[in-house]
């Protein structure tokens, strides 16, 4: 099943051009790795998954991007609405200077998600846990969020983002400021995480990619150049750039 | 290799060093086969005495090759062509290994196989041994090419070395039938014959390997085969 379907989509910063005729196709209830070189346009696609990128003036995105058929770059679309069933995380873990449980309760209120205080306490719980994170911080819970570790940190980003009950869960370089076993943790979670929703990450690590993902999409310089199973991807990729890359030839 | 090098240039070092270790393991088996195959058909004890002697070289390359392997998924995590090169060269090596086994026993064999064997016998063996030595070196003539239609040559081939095979084994059968003297000897060449044989299959094995480095794909479909081999007799 296709979730997100990406159509001739181009970005331009100002005058230059970021992203060349994206045409992109990401499985539902699967990890897509996007992988390629600073600069090559994998984190701009990204954030035109949910429209962050809307918050840059000089930025400007053409073509479609269909989210269960819907072309999110429509007029007609509720950005706040696609960004509750788009969640995301970021490189630097990101809590608010607020309490756990205000951290992770923050996107239900907002969104009217919880009718009363028992059902956001389990709200809380249950983001907690599928966090990963409930056992470790359910005594603490009215501490602020910025006292956890680095790798508890990401976790609490990770359960406010599904907080709102998103579809798609977009990651870029989750695991870049962490430890191996918190970035274990992290690679544990997003196996879990896409029976229920969609993934969509952006890694420098090639080997995470290889872990984590089933699909694996190759940008260079604002171009995709190759999109297929992440098996084939790593080992016998179509693409001579892709194989140069993903070997450590680039020159 | 043709890729481009690394960016790391220990880790392009690394990877043609392995590269070079199994070419080299390949001309030492080549020539144990060699030496095997005149040892026996000019009875030539000392080139058995060497052959024998030698196998412990190639041994040590399989350790070398396998310790290679190791270190640089360990260390380096190859992928897409590297990843192919170091099985490749894991799996060539336990192939070309066996080789070298199979040479050594034709050579103990042929210590003990009388002085005169008959002509007929000789030529036949001769033009099996042929056509395997051929297949041994178009296989690491495709490694060194990264060529896949070379590869596919030698697992094509593998059907002509069954057909040598079995007229081989259907003379040293008639050869073992005409007298009970002929027993001990008959029975070693039944078995050399076999060897050389095997010796085939391993560098069929060692060019389907090659074709999976190059393609990245196996080859399809079940290896060609000539004649069923002759297990009791003639019929």
């Amino acid at each position: 099943m296709i979730k997100i379907k990406a159509k001739d989509v181009d970005v331009f910063y100002g005058k230059k051009q970021a992203l060349f005729n994206i045409s992109l196709d990401i499985e539902e209830n699967q990890v897509t790795a996007l992988i390629g070189p600073s600069g090559c346009g994998k984190s701009t696609f990204l954030r035109c998954l949910n429209r962050m990128n809307d918050v840059i003036d000089i930025c400007s995105v053409k073509g479609e991007i269909l989210i269960n058929d819907f072309n999110i770059n429509d007029k007609s679309c509720d950005v706040v609405r696609l960004r509750e069933k788009i969640g995301m995380v970021f490189q630097k873990p990101n809590p608010f200077p607020k309490t756990l449980y205000e951290n992770v309760s923050y996107g239900p209120t907002i969104h009217g998600i919880a009718q009363s205080k028992q059902e956001m306490d389990e709200i809380v719980e249950t983001s907690l846990k599928k966090a990963a994170l409930w056992e470790e911080v359910k005594d603490r819970l009215h501490e602020p969020g910025t006292g956890l570790s680095g790798g508890q940190q990401q976790r609490l980003c990770i359960a406010r983002a599904i907080s709102v009950r998103p579809e798609v869960i977009l990651m870029d370089e989750p695991c870049s400021a962490l430890d191996p076993i918190a970035t274990a943790q992290i690679e544990e979670l997003i196996d879990e995480l896409k029976k229920e929703h969609t993934i969509i990450i952006v890694t420098h690590s090639m080997a995470q990619a290889a872990r984590v993902s089933q699909n694996t999409g190759f940008f260079h310089l604002g171009q995709l150049i190759e999109h297929g199973s992440t098996d084939k991807i790593f080992k016998n990729p179509d693409n001579k750039k892709t194989q140069d890359y993903i070997t450590g030839r680039f020159g | 290799m043709s890729e481009a090098p690394h960016t790391v240039k220990s880790y392009e070092e690394e990877l043609k060093n392995l590269n070079a270790n199994i070419i080299k393991m390949g001309s030492a088996c080549e020539e144990a086969l060699g030496k095997a195959i005149q040892a026996i058909t000019t009875r030539n004890s000392d080139f058995a005495e060497a052959v024998i002697q030698d196998d412990e070289k190639i041994d040590k390359y399989e350790t070398l090759i396998e310790q290679q392997v190791v270190n640089l998924i360990a260390l380096r995590q190859p992928m897409a062509i590297d990843l192919r090169e170091t099985v490749t060269a894991l799996k060539m090596s336990s192939d070309l290994e066996r080789i070298g086994d199979l040479a050594k026993n034709i050579s103990k064999r042929t210590l003990l196989l009388n002085e005169h064997l008959p002509k007929n016998l000789v030529d036949s063996l001769n033009r099996v041994s042929n056509g395997v030595q051929k297949q041994l070196k178009s296989t690491l003539d495709a490694y060194l090419e990264r060529s896949a239609s070379m590869a596919v040559n030698v697992w094509e081939g593998d059907e002509q070395i069954d057909d040598l095979t079995n007229l081989c084994m259907q003379e040293v059968i008639k050869y073992l039938k005409e007298n009970e003297k002929n027993l001990e000897d008959g029975t070693h060449l039944l078995f050399v014959t076999k060897n050389v044989e095997r010796i085939g299959d391993h560098a069929t094995n060692a060019a389907e390997q090659i074709y999976y480095l190059v393609k990245g794909e196996y080859l399809e479909g079940d290896r060609p085969k000539g004649t069923e081999p002759i297990v009791t007799g003639e019929k």
